[in-house]
C-alpha cells in the first residue's frame, strides 16, 4: 500500500492501495510520476520518499528518503532548537520570531504583522498560469524550485503574516512537492482507503467503531483454549470462537481476524514455497515478525520478507497454482507429504465463523491479507480457522443439497475414472465433509460471542444467533444508523420483558398476579395469541444490560500557537453499536427486588391457577 | 490461588473458586468478587456478597454456568451489626472495597439462619472482561474507559504478539485490555497450542516453535509505589501475572528498559503514555542516544521540577527499549492542551512520523417509548397532555359541553326555586320532583366524563394495553455525558535507516 502524501501534517491525504508489492515492476503514482517499486522494496515502513531533481527528464526517476526533521521542519520552526537537517528553508522569511500577539506596540513598531493589509487579488502572484505549467514541465524534480520560484514571485510575501505564510507554503508544498510515504497495510489504512472510495460497501464503518466493536465483543487470541462441553453433554462452550454476520464485505472478520492473530500470513517458510525467487535473499534487519526471524534456524529459511506487502505477492501466486477448494496438493516439499492435505476450516478453536445470505460469503477485503476466500492458501490462517456458512445451512440443513453425503464410490471403480472425475469426486466429499462438520459444529452453539454487521433486520438475526452464544458471551451489533438497533434495544427492553414473562407464566397456568388481581383476564390472549411473534420477536430474557452507544474521534491540528480542532471533516453514518451480554435465565418465576410492587407478588401468585 | 488461566482470557464454562467473577445488578452496577469456598468467621453460610437486591453466598456462585441468574439468599446480616469496624478492616485488607460499599449499606433484615433461597431478588454471574472490569474496578486514578481505550488499541494496531510499554499505570482498565489484545499464549504453557496445530495444521514443528517464540507482553510503569502494588496483586489475582510486568519507578529519570534476566526487554513495539509530562519520557525512547541539544531544549521548556535534570547519574550504555524491527507506535494520554503542544513539539524534534491528535466523542443513548395523550391521564411515565390539536380541540369542547349542561342545570334549579317560591306565594302545590330529576339525568348522560371518571377508566384500560409497544420510540443521549477524557496523540517511530542499509538495499535491487 502507497500512499501519496506531500504533507504529513494533513488530515486526510490520497491514498493508493497497492494490493501486492512486485519488484522490478512500475508503480504510476499519477501527476506525481512513475518509478520503479525496487526503490522502496525491502525498506523500512513510514519512510517517506521524495523525487529527486534530475538533469535529463528522460532518465528513471530516483527518490530520497525525507528525514524527519525536514517533514517537520516547518512545525518546528525557530521554537525548537532541533538539529534540523534540512539544507532548504521552506519556510522564509520566518521574521518575528515566535512572537505570537497581535498587538502594535506603544511606537507604532508592529510586533507581529496582522492582516489588515492583506490584499486579496491574485494579480499579486506575478506568475501567469502558463508559466508555472511550463515550470512543472521543465522541473523533473521533487516540485521545491516550483515552490520557490512561486513564493519568490508572490508580491505581497512580506506581508503575510507568519501564519499566513505558513499556510500558503503548506498549500503550495501539497499542490508541489512529490512526496509519497509507503504504509504498511493493516485494518485502519484499508478502513480508509474504502471508505474514501465506496465507504457503501463497509457500512460506512469507521476505525472508531471497529475498535469498540473489537473491544465489546472480547475478542482475542483463544489459541491456547479448549473447546468444552456443556452441562447437558452435548452443546459446546467456548474454545474462542466467535459468530459473525458480516455485510462489510470481510471488513468486520479482517478486523476480528487481526485481534485474534490469523489475520496475517504466516511470513516464513510458506511463503519461500511459492517464491519467485525475486526476494531470496532478503535481509532481516527491518522484518516486521519475531525475534526468532534472527535465529540460525530462521536464516537458512531462505525468504524472509520484509513486509505484510510483499507477502501478497507470495500469497496470491500459490493461490494461482493451488486446485480450487482445498484439493490441493499443497507445497511441493517432500518431508510434509505424508499429511499434506489440510481440511479447510478445520480448527476447532480459535476460529470465526460467517453466516452468510448468499450462497458464498462475501470477504473479498481479506484479498488484501492474502486470502481469497473463493479459493484460500492452505498455508494461511484463515483457511483453517474461517468457517462459513450460509442462513439455510445453519436454520434448515436438510435443504441444502451440500449437506449430503455424496454416494461413497468402491477403490475399484474410483480406479476406473478418469483423474479428473476422481478428482472432482474426492472434492464433494471434502466439500460434504467440510459442510457437515462446520453446520453441526455450528448448530451446537457455545460461541463466545456474536459480531453483527448486517443490513439485515437486527432482531431476526438475534433471534436465531443469541441461542448459539455461550452463557456470559458478548453481544454486539453494529449499524451505520440508529434506528434499527433503537428498535432492537426496544425488543429487549424492560417493559417488554416484563410482559414477555407475564405472557410466558400465563400459558403454564400460572396468571400474573398483577392482571389476576385486576380481573382483566380476557385481554391477556391479545399478548399470547397469534401476534406474539409481534409482540416478542426475539426472547427478550437471554441479554443482559442491553445498551447502545456511538463513538467518534475528533481530529485536531496541533501547530505552534494554532492548535485547533479540524474545521471539516467527513459527515455521512454515525455508527452505532448495540452491546449485550448473553445469559441463562433461570427456570420459573423470579421476582426482583427493590422494585415497586414485589411484594404483592404473594397473593398473586398464590391464587388458584386455572389447569 | 491464583488461577492457571486468567478467567479474561478464558473463563472457561462454569465459575470456580479462587476465581474472579462479576456479579452484575445492573447494567453499570457490578460486584467483582474473587469467589472463594473457604468458610468465613462472619456468616455461617460462608463468604457472602451483600447488595441491596439481596445477598448472595459465595457457595451459590461457584461452580455456575456463567451468564446464569442467580438468587439470592437468606442470609442473616443483622446479628453481626456490632462487628462492621472489623469488617471494614478485613475487606480494605481485601481490596475489596466495593463489597465493602454495599455492605454497609445493607439494612437489618430478620433473622433466618439457613443458606435458603430468598423469596425475591437476583443477579447475573458474568466472566470478568476488561469492559466490565471497566465499570467495577476500585479507582485508584483516572480510568481510561473503553471508548477511549478501544480507539487507542485500534489506532496503535497492537496486535497479539506485541509488546506494550504502559507508563503510569494508573487503576489498570487500559492494562487489562491491552493484556487481552496482546495475548496469543503464556510463555511456558505451551502444551494445548502445539496440540492443537498439529492436528489443525499439520504444519511442520519448525514453524510452531518459531511462532511460539515471541509472546504477547504489557510492560507496565507505574509511578506511585502502593498503586503498583495494588496492580501487581490484582494481576495475580486475575491470573494475569504473566503477561504483565508491574515495575515501580520514576520513567522520566529512569527510562523503560527494565532490569529482568531477558535483556531485550521490553522490546517494544507499542507505547501508551498516561503521563502528566510525556515529553520528559520520549527521551528513552529513542532507537539511538538522542543529541543532548534536543533533550536539553525540551527538558528546559518545562516548568516540571527537575527530577531529569538534577541527580546526574552514572551515564549507562545506551539501550533502546523499542523493539529495533518494527515500526515503533506511540499513543500519549493528556487531558491538557498545553501537555499535547509540549508533546507534539518533543515528538517532532525526536523524528517521530505521522503524528495525529484526537479526542474522543462517545455518547450512550437511552431507548425509551414516550406515551403522549389524554388517554395517559393519571398513568405513571407517560405525558398526559393532548396528543394531537383534535384531542386537544375535543378536550376543549368536551369542557364547554360540561359546564353549558352545569350552568344549564344551575339555572334551572333557580328557576325552580324561583317557580316554588312563587307558587307557595301563590299558595298552590309544587310541581312533582320526579320529571325534573329525569331530566337531569338525561342531560348528564350525553356528557363526557367528569375528571374523575377519566382517571378511573384510564387506569382501568391501562391493564388491557401493551404499554410496552405504544407510544413513539425515541432515543436520546442519557443525561451524564464525559465531554472531554483527555487529548489522545498518536505518533509512529520507523525502523532506523541508515545510508548503509539503502546503499545496501539499492544494491540488491538494482
Amino acid at each position: 500500500m502507497l500512499t501519496s502524501c506531500s504533507e504529513h501534517l494533513r488530515p486526510a491525504f490520497r491514498v493508493c492501495c497497492e494490493p501486492q508489492l512486485i519488484a522490478h515492476s512500475n508503480i504510476n503514482l499519477g501527476k506525481f510520476g512513475t518509478f520503479n517499486s525496487n526503490q522502496i522494496i525491502d525498506r523500512p515502513y513510514h519512510l517517506t520518499y521524495e523525487f529527486l531533481e534530475q538533469e535529463d527528464a528522460k532518465a528513471q526517476p530516483k527518490l530520497r528518503v525525507v528525514p524527519a526533521a525536514e517533514l517537520h521542519a516547518e512545525a518546528l520552526g525557530s521554537d525548537h532548537a532541533a538539529p534540523t537537517e534540512s539544507k532548504d528553508d521552506d519556510a522564509p522569511a520566518e521574521g518575528g520570531g515566535g512572537v505570537a500577539y497581535d498587538i502594535v506596540g506603544e511606537d507604532g513598531e508592529v510586533i507581529m504583522r496582522n492582516n489588515r493589509l492583506t490584499v486579496d487579488d491574485p494579480s499579486r502572484q506575478t506568475l501567469s498560469m502558463d508559466e508555472i505549467e511550463e515550470l512543472k514541465k521543465a522541473g523533473s524534480g521533487s516540485g521545491k524550485d516550483i515552490i520557490e520560484k512561486i513564493m519568490a514571485s508572490h508580491l505581497g510575501i512580506e506581508e503575510k503574516t507568519k501564519f499566513s505564510l505558513a499556510k500558503y507554503t503548506l498549500r503550495k508544498s501539497r499542490k508541489y512537492l512529490k512526496r509519497f510515504t509507503v504504509l504498511p497495510l493493516d485494518i485502519p489504512i484499508l478502513t480508509e482507503y474504502v471508505t474514501e472510495k465506496e465507504a457503501y460497501r463497509i457500512m460506512e464503518l469507521r476505525d472508531d467503531s471497529l475498535g469498540l466493536i473489537c473491544s465489546w465483543a472480547n475478542v482475542h487470541s483463544g489459541a491456547t483454549r479448549r473447546v468444552m462441553t456443556a452441562e447437558d453433554g452435548t452443546s459446546q462452550i467456548g474454545g474462542g470462537r466467535w459468530l459473525v454476520v458480516d455485510d462489510t464485505g470481510g471488513l468486520v472478520t479482517a478486523a476480528l481476524a487481526e485481534r485474534m492473530g490469523i489475520l496475517y500470513p504466516h511470513t516464513e517458510e510458506e511463503s519461500s514455497d511459492s517464491e519467485d525467487g525475486n526476494e531470496e535473499n532478503l535481509p532481516v534487519e527491518h522484518n516486521d515478525d519475531t525475534p526468532a526471524t534472527t535465529t540460525p534456524a530462521a536464516s537458512t529459511t531462505p525468504a524472509t520478507t520484509a513486509t505484510e506487502d510483499t507477502h501478497m505477492p507470495d500469497a496470491t501466486t500459490a493461490t494461482t497454482a493451488d486446485v480450487p477448494n482445498g484439493t490441493s496438493p499443497d507445497q511441493p516439499r517432500a518431508p510434509r507429504k505424508p499429511r499434506q492435505h489440510v481440511s479447510q476450516s478445520s480448527a476447532s478453536t480459535n476460529t470465526l465463523t460467517v453466516l452468510h445470505s448468499n450462497n458464498q460469503p462475501n470477504l473479498s477485503h481479506l484479498k488484501y491479507f492474502g486470502f481469497d476466500s473463493g479459493d484460500p492458501t492452505p498455508s494461511h490462517p484463515l483457511y483453517t480457522h474461517l468457517k462459513s456458512l450460509s442462513w439455510l445451512q445453519l436454520l434448515s440443513p436438510t435443504d441444502d443439497p451440500t449437506y449430503f453425503e455424496p454416494e461413497i464410490m468402491p477403490e475399484e471403480t474410483l480406479a476406473t475414472l478418469k483423474s479428473s472425475k476422481r478428482g472432482n469426486y474426492y472434492r464433494k466429499r471434502r466439500r460434504w465433509e467440510r459442510t457437515k462438520r462446520v453446520v453441526d459444529e455450528t448448530r451446537l452453539g457455545g460461541f463466545d460471542g456474536l459480531v453483527v454487521a448486517s443490513n439485515m433486520e437486527p432482531a431476526t438475526i438475534l433471534k436465531e444467533c443469541v441461542p448459539l452464544v455461550k452463557g456470559g458471551g458478548q453481544v454486539v451489533v453494529y449499524s451505520p444508523n440508529a434506528e434499527p438497533l433503537v428498535q432492537l434495544c426496544d425488543y429487549y427492553s424492560k417493559e417488554r420483558r416484563t410482559a414477555y414473562i407475564a405472557s410466558q407464566f400465563g400459558q403454564q397456568g400460572q396468571l400474573n398476579g398483577k392482571r389476576k388481581q385486576n380481573g382483566v383476564d380476557e385481554e391477556e390472549d391479545d399478548v399470547e395469541g397469534d401476534d406474539e411473534e409481534d409482540n416478542f420477536p426475539v426472547n427478550p430474557m437471554l441479554l443482559l444490560a442491553p445498551a447502545l452507544q456511538t463513538a467518534r474521534g475528533r481530529q485536531w491540528q496541533v501547530l505552534p500557537g494554532r492548535t485547533h480542532a479540524f474545521m471539516t471533516s467527513k459527515g455521512g453514518a454515525e455508527g452505532y453499536l448495540f452491546t449485550a451480554t448473553r445469559v441463562l435465565p433461570i427456570e420459573g418465576k423470579v421476582e426482583a427486588r427493590g422494585l415497586r410492587g414485589g411484594k404483592k407478588r404473594k397473593t398473586g401468585t398464590d391464587t388458584s391457577a386455572p389447569a | 490461588m491464583a488461577p492457571a488461566v486468567s478467567p479474561f482470557l478464558d473463563p472457561g464454562a462454569s465459575s470456580s473458586a479462587h476465581s474472579l467473577g462479576i456479579l452484575q445488578l445492573k447494567r453499570d452496577h457490578l460486584i467483582p468478587t474473587v469467589l472463594s469456598d473457604a468458610s468465613s468467621t462472619e456468616y455461617a453460610e460462608g463468604n457472602v456478597v451483600n447488595t441491596r437486591f439481596g445477598s448472595f453466598t459465595h457457595s451459590s456462585l461457584i461452580g455456575k454456568p456463567w451468564g446464569t441468574q442467580i438468587l439470592a439468599s437468606v442470609v442473616d446480616t443483622g446479628s453481626r451489626g456490632g462487628r462492621s469496624k472489623k469488617r471494614k478492616r478485613e475487606a480494605n485488607g481485601e481490596g475489596n472495597a466495593a463489597e465493602d460499599a454495599s455492605r454497609s449499606e445493607e439494612p437489618v433484615r430478620s433473622v433466618v439462619k439457613a443458606a435458603t433461597t430468598a423469596s425475591s431478588g437476583f443477579a447475573h454471574l458474568v466472566p470478568p472482561t476488561p469492559e466490565t472490569w471497566t465499570l467495577c474496578l476500585p479507582h485508584r486514578t483516572q480510568v481510561v474507559y473503553t471508548p477511549d481505550y478501544s480507539f487507542i488499541i485500534q489506532k496503535m494496531r497492537l496486535r497479539p504478539g506485541d509488546h506494550i510499554i504502559e507508563a503510569g499505570a494508573g487503576s489498570g482498565s487500559f492494562t487489562h485490555a491491552v493484556a487481552r489484545t496482546v495475548f496469543n499464549g503464556y510463555p511456558g504453557l505451551e502444551q494445548p497450542e502445539e496440540k492443537d496445530e498439529q492436528e489443525v495444521n499439520g504444519t511442520t514443528s519448525r514453524k510452531r516453535r518459531r511462532r511460539q517464540q515471541r509472546h504477547g507482553h504489557v510492560y507496565s510503569f507505574e509511578y506511585h509505589k502502593p498503586r503498583a502494588e495494588q496492580l501487581r496483586e490484582e494481576l495475580v489475582s486475575h491470573g494475569l501475572d504473566p503477561l504483565v510486568t508491574v515495575t515501580n519507578r520514576d520513567v522520566y529519570a529512569d527510562g523503560f528498559c527494565v532490569d529482568a534476566e531477558n535483556e531485550n526487554a521490553p522490546n517494544a513495539d507499542v507505547i501508551f503514555l498516561d503521563l502528566p509530562a510525556p515529553w520528559l519520557a520520549l527521551k528513552h525512547l529513542t532507537r539511538s542516544p538522542p543529541p543532548p541539544a534536543v533533550v536539553k531544549s525540551i527538558a528546559s521548556d518545562t516548568a516540571e521540577p527537575p527530577t531529569t535534570t538534577s541527580a546526574p547519574r552514572p551515564p549507562k550504555p545506551f539501550r533502546s527499549p523499542l523493539n529495533p524491527k518494527t515500526t515503533t507506535r506511540i499513543c500519549t494520554f493528556s487531558p491538557c492542551i498545553e501537555q499535547v503542544q509540549k508533546t507534539v513539539a518533543a515528538m517532532r524534534s525526536y523524528g517521530w512520523l505521522d503524528i495525529e491528535m484526537f479526542t474522543m466523542e462517545h455518547k450512550r443513548l437511552e431507548v425509551r417509548r414516550e406515551r403522549v395523550g389524554l388517554a395517559e391521564e393519571g398513568l405513571r411515565g407517560a405525558n398526559p397532555s393532548p396528543a394531537t390539536v383534535q384531542e386537544a380541540v375535543q378536550r376543549l369542547r368536551d369542557v364547554e359541553d360540561r359546564a353549558k349542561v352545569f350552568h344549564g342545570l344551575q339555572k334551572e334549579k333557580q328557576e325552580q326555586i324561583m317557580r316554588r317560591a312563587e307558587a307557595k306565594k301563590r299558595g298552590e302545590q309544587a310541581p312533582a320532583g320526579e320529571g325534573e330529576a329525569d331530566g337531569l339525568k338525561k342531560k348528564t348522560e350525553g356528557l363526557p366524563p367528569s375528571k374523575h371518571d377519566r382517571l378511573e377508566r384510564a387506569k382501568k384500560e391501562s391493564e388491557s394495553r401493551a404499554l410496552f409497544r405504544e407510544g413513539r420510540l425515541v432515543c436520546r443521549t442519557e443525561p451524564e455525558i464525559k465531554t472531554h477524557t483527555s487529548y489522545l496523540v498518536f505518533a509512529m517511530l520507523p525502523v532506523e535507516w541508515t545510508a548503509e542499509d539503502e546503499e545496501k538495499a539499492r544494491r540488491k535491487w538494482g
